[in-house]
């Protein structure tokens, strides 16, 4: 089976998807850190981190119709974070005077401008590598051993697991049709009592079948590839260049923003 | 529920990211073969529930089942937790890669409330399942509210986050219908 939803742009060939997956984690990571630690109310360098972003989605190869369309799914829950800063100032009459209404609203538009590239940067991630290298990545960088194992058997049941959840919600939908009641409670309920008890009933043959083959735990099939100089190379370039955006203020004096 | 990057104050989102290494190494201390399927397996459910949503107020809210994860693992439900909302971050975009640990924190102290109460045997576990699964919601989105406030957000967002009230009362009804389920089909799920 195959669900869109998972590393749908993975198989693209460009140059960021040849980037080792540890480069590109550790990379999309600082990128994110790096825009998030932005005073609050700072404006001007989003102009040249959006100058970055547009530079990797273009070489990403990644349709720009794709990013956009993920940026619209997780937009009402950022416009209504960012909307909420001057708003919930105001509900609680602590409005500070116009002055204060404007530095607000400055912050709120430097918290959607953050927002949404972070949106972007974990977009271009997911879509420039294959979802079981990204793992791998994690697990390669130290991830503790638990979570890898945990990651790993998650991802072999995603799958199934949807399959599941769907044909369940198509028969909840057709069996209790219309608005919400108290029976639809049951319903949900019991719908999700059905997938955690398939989950568990399939995890424990599926489990038992990798001890079967002598899993410890380890990943003996994950190879400690090196990191390559080339990838090494881009990794000091894309934080140098970030860092300088983010430790000067090229520019700001000329634009009062 | 999930908070996306750049929301919150950044020192206390890297906060969270330390404490929540410390809370995945406590948590996950001795874990004997024979929990990891269900452990992995109860990530993948809370991934997979995600996709159930319910219509509430004109929009959708989706399921998030932290009450049904505590009860199934008590303590060990902070490692599928974390897992879960970075599978849901990177897959989704849900939330974001520095706000794993938040987020994490938050679910995590939602199912660890609704473990307490479900090992709280003098109440009937009708009620103990159903405040289970109100409490997985009620308190992240109590801790949500705490966390925004602290990012300079107004006490405003205390109302905004009420609207979880309804979420959690929800969450309840489908926890106790859940449990019971459990009780009948499969008892010895519930730890």
């Amino acid at each position: 089976m195959k669900h869109s939803f998972l590393d749908k742009y993975g198989h693209l060939n460009s140059p960021l998807h040849r980037i080792d997956a540890r480069i590109k984690l550790l990379s999309a990571f600082a990128f994110i850190l790096i825009i998030v630690s932005e005073p609050r109310g700072v404006l001007f360098p989003f102009i040249y981190y959006s100058m970055v972003i547009a530079v990797l989605v273009r070489v990403s190869n990644v349709p720009g119709r794709f990013i956009l369309s993920r940026c619209l799914i997780v937009s009402p829950f950022i416009l209504l974070a960012a909307v909420f800063y001057p708003l919930s100032s105001m509900i609680t009459g602590d409005f500070g005077g116009l002055p204060a209404y404007q530095a607000e609203y400055r912050i709120a538009l430097s918290i959607i401008l953050k927002a949404f590239s972070a949106v972007i940067i974990l977009t271009l991630l997911v879509s420039t590598d294959k979802f079981h290298n990204l793992l791998q990545g994690l697990r390669k960088l130290r991830m503790p051993r638990l979570l890898g194992i945990i990651s790993a058997l998650m991802y072999r049941y995603i799958f199934i697991l949807t399959d599941e959840a769907l044909k369940t919600r198509m028969a909840r939908e057709s069996r209790t049709p219309g608005k919400l009641n108290i029976n639809k409670f049951k319903v949900y309920g019991n719908q999700s009592a059905m997938i955690f008890i398939r989950s568990m009933d399939r995890s424990q043959i599926i489990y038992n079948s990798m001890l079967s083959k002598g899993f410890t735990g380890e990943f003996p099939g994950m190879q400690k590839t090196a990191i390559s100089g080339r990838d090494v190379a881009f990794f000091i370039f894309f934080i140098s260049i970030l860092l300088v955006i983010r430790l000067t203020n090229t520019g700001q004096f000329c634009f009062n923003i | 529920m999930h908070i996306s990057d750049g929301i919150l104050d950044t020192g206390i989102v890297m906060a969270a990211n330390v404490v929540s290494v410390g809370v995945i190494y406590l948590t996950g201390r001795n874990v004997k073969p024979e929990e990891i399927p269900k452990i992995g397996m109860t990530g993948a459910a809370l991934f997979v529930a995600s996709l159930i949503h319910f219509p509430m107020a004109g929009t959708s809210l989706h399921l998030g089942l932290f009450g049904i994860a505590g009860i199934i693992l008590g303590k060990r439900a902070f490692p599928a937790i974390f897992t879960a909302i970075l599978f849901q971050a990177l897959i989704f975009q849900h939330g974001g890669l520095v706000t794993v640990g938040i987020n994490s924190l938050n679910m995590g102290a939602g199912a660890y409330a609704a473990w307490l109460i479900w090992r709280t045997e003098a109440l009937p576990e009708y009620l103990r399942s159903a405040l289970a699964g109100f409490v997985g919601i009620i308190i992240p989105a109590l801790l949500m509210s705490l966390e925004f406030q602290l990012s300079g957000y107004g006490r405003g967002i205390f109302y905004l986050f009420s609207i979880y009230i309804f979420a959690a009362l929800i969450e309840g009804a489908v926890s106790f219908s859940a449990v019971r389920f459990f009780r009948k089909v499969k008892p010895e799920l519930l730890i």
